[in-house]
């Protein structure tokens, strides 16, 4: 009689340990369902960021580091910065959703997030972006961003000639020079941001 | 009705000369620096000729620039006039000392214990200055001076020493590493005076006469603090208070602290009252910056505020109710749910269930959601009936009476004289409420009672709590249909560096008078910021309460007080 129990306590484990049966349920069953304002998960929209670090600054634990990401805007955010944030010492107080100025990090309705170890609740730019550009987008940008350098480089060695040239014809010539390089340098960078809005928007 | 500059004048018609500086910020509010050798004669004239009796606290300031030390002392009165004197002494820095109010108000006891011990500021005539909040082992480091260095980090286990003592147990040590000794950061010099141990052992007159232990995890006020109680037989002879266990150094973090993520840390000291916490701290600095609030802001945060108490009542009531036999779980069970659907409310308009940091300088973060008003509409009656339904509940239940009447009775003059805050003074029947004595927002609009209590127990404080939520439901109502519609944040740019000022700011918290002191010396951070918390001061009654009363009983005063010991310790 014990004998066949104590075979019993091992097959129940191996038998369900074998079939697919639920051990963990979610109480309660269905989730709270949490309002428009929650501040949850933080959502970052990484086409738009800047990577100014205002949500770094401003946090009162110091868990949002700066870190390199891929797949944002090289445009806008030229070495590439986005927020990662520890979860482990956030306490979704929303300043920084509040101090960011181009409204890219948001708080959104997700709060799971758990894991096995305290490095996995260390969320970097990847699990935050909602928002990104594929690979083939930010080559385009970033080819983008070289050629407008490139422009922004001959422009200032055009200038910089220019100024010798003045400096070596001293005095009347040297202004007009000056002027008319600045205009031009203007008109390029206004042509350069009217391409790439559209492509914004199409990544959006 | 007397006002600010009447009581200047009055105290420089006294004493000519003891006022040193002075400014009459308002009719509400007096500024007066007193001579350090007069302060005691202002303090018996203000209490004796023009109703100053209620202490309401006080708090030190470490002036390093001008090598001195400020001792300020907030004076009101409970009810007879509406001004608050802070009354200021300065010292010299180098063995900085002050005269104590001991004497005239019983209740400065721990606020200047607290003022000792972080500071060092000796006072003369105190009967007892003894650590409060702070552990043996860092006094002498007075860790809100100016030039306190940090302490050692004891928090890593690698440092820790095994020394195993003569019986046979393994005490711990944590030996200061030599670099922290050159840094100055180990405390050399220790005053001297009897331990926690020693004071209540030396209280012990017969061998009949032991001591009991409750706490410092005690469930009867939510949080640790640890009272020991001498009882012969089933008696309370004499009750021991030790606090400080949940003690966070919160006002010494938000001087390190930028003005704007000082509004997190205010959540912290007490999560169920966080709301206050928040408009107490964001309503000092708007006074500092002389901001005017957009009119949809103060509904909005009224109502919020409103909310918040409800709450904080439903889960003190319900907590305690649990630990006194009779009423049982029940209640408790029907609270929590209840309070579920207000903190839905809250949430929804706020992000967050507990730590709301929702209020900012001249303004809010949010607006009210799509159908917030409706959703209100709903909830309110229904939590209205329940209410009604808990009072009769409570107010037929034999045991529930047995347990609960005329037990911790205080009157009306020993509440005053203690200076007790929130539903303690009102179930003693003095209608003090900040939400009439400081009118701050659009209350002054609303209309609504102050509820107070006749016979000042138990009972009649958890009654007078009951009762409260009703009112505040009333005042959600009237908020509701007021509110106007306009902008939430005020239209002024908030500098990044609050101009150099000082001001005081008092609200009702759920659990009474609760004030920021709150000084800018110009800077991107808080000079200093002192919390005159409404427990603190009803906690420091909790020991002659228990006097004399059964051990049993000691539950039933303590709950029903609604303690919050994370707030008393911040």
């Amino acid at each position: 009689m014990l004998k066949r129990k104590m075979i019993k306590n091992f097959t129940w484990p191996l038998k369900t340990a074998t079939q697919e049966i639920e051990v963990t349920r979610l109480y309660p069953e269905v989730m709270m369902e949490l309002p428009a304002a929650e501040r949850g998960i933080h959502e970052l929209n990484a086409t738009i960021c800047i990577g100014c670090g205002s949500c770094a600054r401003v946090c009162p634990n110091s868990c949002i580091e700066m870190v390199h990401f891929k797949f944002g805007n090289p445009l806008k955010n030229k070495k590439m910065q986005f927020p990662q944030i520890d979860y482990g010492r956030c306490m979704f107080c929303g300043l920084c959703v509040d101090e960011c100025p181009v409204e890219c990090l948001k708080m959104g309705q997700r709060v799971t997030m758990a894991g096995w170890e305290r490095k996995d609740i260390i969320k970097g730019p990847d699990f935050l972006a909602t928002k990104r550009f594929s690979s083939k987008e930010v080559a385009d940008l970033e080819a983008e961003a070289k050629r407008i350098a490139a422009e922004k480089k001959r422009i200032a060695d055009a200038k910089k000639a220019a100024e010798k040239e003045g400096a070596a014809k001293e005095g009347a010539a040297k202004k007009p020079a000056k002027e008319g390089a600045a205009a031009n340098g203007a008109a390029k960078k206004k042509a350069a941001a009217a391409e790439a809005k559209p492509k914004e928007g199409g990544a959006a | 009705m007397t006002n600010a500059s009447e009581v200047l004048s009055s105290i420089q018609s006294a004493f000519p000369g003891a006022v040193l500086d002075s400014r009459v910020e308002s009719d509400r509010r007096l500024w007066a620096t007193i001579d350090s050798n007069k302060i005691l004669d202002v303090c018996k004239h203000l209490s004796s000729k023009l109703n100053f009796d209620h202490y309401s606290g006080s708090a030190g300031v470490d002036w390093i620039a001008r090598k001195e030390m400020e001792v300020v002392a907030i004076m009101a009165s409970h009810g007879a006039h509406q001004v608050v004197a802070m009354l200021k002494v300065k010292t010299p820095r180098e063995n900085p000392s002050v005269k104590s109010l001991t004497g005239l108000y019983w209740n400065a006891n721990w606020y200047e214990r607290e003022i000792w011990e972080m500071l060092g500021i000796n006072f003369e005539g105190h009967p007892e200055l003894y650590p409060l909040l702070l552990s043996d082992g860092l006094m002498g480091a007075w860790p809100w001076r100016k030039d306190f260095k940090g302490y050692p980090d004891l928090t890593t286990g690698e440092r820790a020493v095994a020394i195993t003592t003569t019986e046979g147990y393994t005490e711990y040590h944590f030996p200061p590493t030599p670099a922290e000794i050159e840094a100055g950061t180990v405390v050399t010099q220790r005053p001297k005076y009897p331990s926690f141990r020693e004071r209540e052992e030396r209280e012990i007159k017969s061998d009949s006469e032991m001591i009991m232990h409750l706490g410092p995890q005690h469930a009867m006020v939510p949080g640790p603090f640890l009272l020991d109680i001498l009882v012969e037989g089933e008696r309370v002879k004499k009750a021991f208070l030790d606090i400080g266990y949940i003690h966070k150094g919160i006002e010494k973090i938000m001087e390190n602290r930028t003005w704007l993520q000082g509004i997190t840390y205010t959540d912290r000291m007490c999560y169920v009252a966080s709301l206050s916490n928040n408009e107490c701290y964001c309503g000092a600095v708007e006074k500092i910056l002389g901001l005017e609030v957009p009119l949809r802001a103060q509904y909005i945060r009224v109502i919020l505020e409103e909310l918040s108490r409800i709450q904080s009542h439903l889960i003190g009531t319900g907590e305690f109710l649990t630990l006194i036999a009779g009423v049982g779980f029940a209640p408790w069970q029907y609270m929590i749910m209840d309070r579920e659907k207000i903190i839905s409310l809250i949430e929804s308009v706020t992000g967050a269930r507990l730590t709301h940091t929702f209020v900012r300088f001249g303004g809010v973060r949010n607006d009210l959601p799509e159908g917030f008003a409706e959703q209100c509409r709903k909830d309110l009656p229904y939590m209205k009936s329940r209410i009604e339904e808990f009072i009769e509940l409570f107010a037929q239940d034999p045991i529930y009476h047995a347990r609960m009447e005329n037990i911790g009775s205080i009157s009306a003059e020993t509440a005053k004289r203690m200076g007790c805050a929130g539903r303690v003074l009102r179930a003693a029947g003095v209608a003090y409420d900040m939400r009439r004595e400081d009118p701050i927002l659009v209350y002054p609009e609303l209309d609504f009672d102050i509820v107070t209590g006749t016979r000042g127990d138990s009972a009649d404080r958890i009654d007078v709590t009951l009762r409260e939520i009703l009112q505040s439901i009333r005042i959600i109502e009237q908020c509701l249909d007021k509110i106007p519609s306009g902008p939430i944040k005020t239209d002024v740019k908030i500098p990044k560096k609050i101009p150099a000022g000082e001001a005081y700011y008092r609200v009702e918290d759920p659990r009474g008078e609760m004030g920021m002191y709150v000084i800018s010396d110009g800077g991107d951070k808080p000079y200093r910021v002192k919390v005159r918390g409404p427990f603190y001061a009803t906690f420091q009654t909790l020991t002659p309460l228990l006097e004399g009363v059964y051990i049993a009983d000691a539950v039933a005063i303590a709950g029903s007080m609604d303690g919050c010991p994370s707030e008393s310790d911040r």
